[in-house]
């Protein structure tokens, strides 16, 4: 079934959608279904859908709504990523396929499947309400409207980019902790979060930031930095997330969660040995009740297999260490005065 | 289920801002917002350029009475100059009150909120934040009603009003996730849908969805449209979809260059050349292509933006998201080719009738946004006044349905007429011998309306245009929806928004032709001037008996003459 998008330009290549196929009211089980079009450069993969549904198959179903990249409702994985299929070209996308010639096209991961490329989007909107994504406005309710905050371009410029997050929930596809556990507060919300929690003008710092360490909270992130890199809008939203952990160890100590101590054990390694002394840091993390009630079947396993890592007293310090802890209190010092001057500010 | 106070149609700046509004008004009040999108994805995000309001942060010599004049002489004096006096007045406070919960806006070099000049304002008061003013705004508003808790029916398909005489009942509106019909009995209910500018299909820069489903289902129900046939199109949109290259690309120094390879505008705007207004440019364009100067293609006729003399240095920093699109959705690299462009149909001064509070002339039946026409554009808008129009009466709207909520009876909606609604879904899905695609009738739609209710009118054409859609409107009865499940219907939901722009159509082509004379976005190639004596009144489109009746209403005036319209 070889269709033709526009046939008034040479050049054009012959293209195999293989798409995820799902209906709850009659299928058990997803399935793939092929579509092959011809389409020439310059077509997008939304394109290519909507030509699908009209010419091909109308019970292909999928979101789209601006068409131009802004709306954030067209998101799916095209070739195994997360994306908005209509800024992605189809040509480019040839290019990268596993099997040559055919774009694989699924929903996204980490949600609850409606139909074919359509997940739910109710539990990020949850989520969002959890950890306050809004703003508690500091200025009083018969003030309102009355005069603007001053904010400075340098503070608009802690949070402008961040609001240019579109919702599309390409970041909470590709997140590795959503994968394993859906209560993690995702990477959008995250980014959201911070965005709330750098502006002057709102009052819930403190209430947002006490949600955010908590379990399945802002430590959870592996960084392994697939959000920041399936980020259709290009927004570090790695920085975000580290800005929050600067912040929770500055506001609530290096004492508050399991997540803040098992920073402050690392710090504490990397500055002593230039090197982890694994066997030691799931106590320091989590207490000695803790670990001897999670951890101990696994440590008897490691013993068998021989896999437990050295005691401490045999951790040696890292070679060159001498060198490497005097860049090392160099570098905590350039953190500090950056803090600082940032607090001034 | 539990009868509502209010339930609001649409989630956008007016529908959230209404929302918002309404709870601060009574929080007592059962109200809930539909939307066929999440809110957040609604169209005020794609508005990039900013919200005009007389702050003086930037010219400190800026009042809200040049605001005032500046939108009735830009309305080419169509506008209700009471209303334009709300919207105006109402501005400062309006734009104020977003920045005290949360919107962020660039800022001047005093901290206070930028500002920047607009085409037809005449102080630089449009406040934005980067190119992404609408995104921003609206991402705000959905935080505030997370956070007050309004109750959302998210991907919600609304159907028709449940009228009984001069009184709603309130809605009938389809679950998509599950296809079941749903009741909202309801006190009252607001319309926030958008624009109707989509009818022109891929002769629009509207989103898939902006299909005028709050008008198409007020219409229906026998509620007055108002001038429809003003539809406002923007120079620059790219050839195959239609969507929109910002005047920032003309701004820079780009050139519009017809088949002869020739700078065409200087036979137009001798002066102003490429940076003329953009009814003005459009025309001149759309005259370049009719006289047989432009480029040809299957996907339509166009001329040429080129961009390529600025350099690729200038083109990357100043000019990047220009590009990324050329790149995205005509395959073309501005540096090295110019960009295939024609006028695209871009936002509808029309909508239902309603007075300066958002009531339209059903008890409970409000409207506001892009949906209604008040009216504050008249016969063309002014840049940066639409952002600016779906707050100020989204919450004006929301303030007075949660006062008038108490005046009506609480409402029920009968099983029965549920069934019929169904019924009529039910029908559509069945299979019959010779069928119609709906696909092709769309894009026909917007075909005929372009070529003969677009930039440029005549008797004939819209003659030709009003027969075309009566003819669409026959053949649709033929269209079948393939997808019979009833989860996520996105097939049926096309159906349907179609029926909505074909209803549409029929009333801007019918106002277009009854207007006999050429008035802001509004020309006619036969009655080439403005007619005040004949026509310096609204046109008003209610359907009877199938049909469109159409009617009038006179143009409310203050301080402001007639006046010529020059710049």
């Amino acid at each position: 079934m070889t269709e033709t998008i526009d046939q008034h330009q040479e050049g054009k290549r012959d293209v195999t959608f293989r798409v995820f196929r799902f209906n709850p009211q009659v299928d058990s089980k997803p399935y793939f279904d092929d579509y092959t079009i011809s389409a020439e450069r310059g077509i997008t993969v939304l394109r290519s859908l909507n030509y699908i549904k009209e010419h091909v198959d109308a019970t292909l179903s999928f979101r789209a709504f601006c068409q131009a990249g802004i709306c954030g409702s067209c998101s799916m994985r095209v070739n195994g990523i997360s994306k908005l299929a209509c800024t992605s070209q189809v040509w480019e996308e040839l290019d990268k396929c596993r099997e040559p010639g055919i774009i694989k096209v699924e929903p996204l991961r980490s949600m609850p499947m409606i139909k074919d490329l359509i997940v739910d989007m109710d539990p990020l909107v949850d989520k969002m309400k959890r950890y306050a994504n809004w703003i508690e406005s500091t200025m009083p309710l018969d003030e309102m409207g009355k005069k603007e905050f001053l904010v400075s371009e340098e503070e608009f410029h802690r949070y402008d980019k961040a609001t240019d997050c579109i919702l599309c929930a390409s970041c909470v596809s590709e997140c590795s902790i959503l994968r394993a556990n859906k209560e993690y507060v995702s990477p959008a919300v995250l980014l959201k979060s911070y965005r709330m929690n750098v502006d002057s003008r709102d009052s819930i710092h403190d209430i947002r930031l006490a949600e955010l360490v908590k379990d399945h909270g802002v430590w959870d992130c592996t960084h392994c930095y697939r959000c920041q890199e399936s980020c259709v809008k290009s927004i570090p939203i790695m920085e975000a997330i580290h800005a929050i952990r600067e912040d929770a160890l500055e506001c609530r100590g290096p004492k508050d969660t399991s997540g803040a101590k098992h920073a402050e054990a690392f710090m504490e390694d990397i500055e002593k040995k230039g090197k982890l002394v694994e066997a030691t840091l799931p106590i320091r993390t989590n207490g000695m009740i803790w670990t001897l009630r999670n951890l101990l079947p696994m440590a008897m396993k490691m013993i068998v297999k021989r896999r437990t890592p050295p005691p401490p007293p045999l951790v040696k310090s890292a070679k060159g260490i001498k060198i490497f802890r005097a860049m090392f209190r160099e570098m905590t010092e350039h953190v500090k005065q950056d803090h600082q001057k940032s607090h001034k500010k | 289920m539990k009868p509502f106070d209010i339930v609001i149609v649409g989630g956008g700046g007016a529908g959230l801002y209404a929302a918002m509004e309404a709870m601060k008004t009574n929080p007592a009040l059962n109200i809930a917002v539909l939307s066929k999108v999440y809110p957040n994805r609604s169209h005020t995000s794609a508005a990039q350029g900013g919200a005009n309001a007389a702050l003086g942060n930037k010219a400190k010599d800026d009042t809200i009475e040049m605001h005032i004049f500046d939108t009735i002489k830009g309305s080419d004096y169509l506008a209700d100059q009471d209303a334009v006096e709300v919207l105006c007045s109402e501005a400062p406070k309006i734009i104020r009150e977003l920045e005290n919960i949360g919107t962020p806006w660039s800022r001047m070099e005093d901290n206070t909120i930028a500002q920047r000049p607009f085409g037809g304002a005449g102080r630089p008061r449009c406040c934005y934040c980067a190119d992404k003013t609408g995104h921003t705004i609206l991402q705000t508003l959905y935080e505030q009603c997370l956070r007050k808790g309004v109750l959302f029916f998210n991907e919600y398909f609304a159907l028709n009003l449940s009228v009984n005489g001069s009184r709603s009942r309130g809605l009938i509106a389809m679950n998509m996730k599950t296809g079941k019909v749903e009741a909202f009995p309801a006190k009252t209910v607001i319309f926030a849908t958008g624009g109707y500018a989509k009818m022109y299909w891929n002769r629009s820069s509207n989103a898939a969805g902006n299909t005028g489903d709050g008008q198409a289902i007020a219409y229906r129900a026998g509620i007055p449209m108002k001038d429809m046939e003003f539809v406002q199109f923007h120079p620059t949109g790219l050839r195959k979809s239609g969507l929109l290259v910002t005047e920032g690309a003309r701004g820079e120094g780009g050139y519009l260059i017809n088949k002869d390879g020739e700078r065409f505008m200087v036979r137009y705007a001798k002066e102003k050349m490429e940076l003329g207004p953009r009814d003005l440019v459009s025309r001149s364009i759309e005259t370049e292509i009719l006289e047989g100067r432009g480029f040809d293609s299957p996907a339509g006729k166009y001329i040429h933006l080129d961009l390529r003399h600025l350099g690729a240095d200038l083109i990357k920093s100043r000019l990047p998201q220009i590009r990324e699109m050329s790149l995205n959705f005509e395959g073309v690299d501005p540096i090295e080719e110019p960009i295939p462009v024609r006028p695209t149909a871009h936002y509808s001064m029309g909508g239902i009738d309603t007075d300066n509070f958002g009531r339209t002339i059903m008890d409970g039946v409000y409207a506001a946004g892009e949906c209604a026409c008040v009216s504050v554009h008249g016969a063309n808008r002014l840049g940066g006044n639409s952002l600016l129009d779906i707050l100020v009466f989204g919450r004006i709207v929301g303030h007075t349905a949660a006062e008038e909520a108490g005046k009506f009876a609480p409402a029920t909606i009968s099983e029965l007429e549920l069934k019929e609604s169904v019924d009529e879904l039910r029908n559509r899905m069945q299979p019959s011998g010779h069928y119609e695609r709906y696909g092709a009738l769309r894009e026909e739609l917007g075909q005929t309306l372009a070529l003969n209710v677009g930039i440029f009118r005549e008797s004939s054409l819209l003659h030709k245009g009003i027969q075309d859609i009566s003819g669409l409107k026959e053949r649709f009865k033929k269209v079948r929806v393939f997808d019979s499940s009833d989860v996520f219907n996105t097939n049926l939901m096309q159906v349907l928004e179609l029926k909505n722009m074909l209803d549409l159509a029929e009333t801007v082509a019918v106002g277009a032709l009854a207007r006999e004379e050429s008035r802001g976005s509004h020309t006619r190639i036969d009655f080439p001037v403005r007619d005040d004596e004949k026509w310096h009144k609204h046109t008003l489109a209610t359907l009877v008996d199938g049909k469109v009746l159409p009617g009038e209403k006179p143009v409310t005036m203050g301080r402001y003459e007639l006046q010529e319209r020059t710049y």
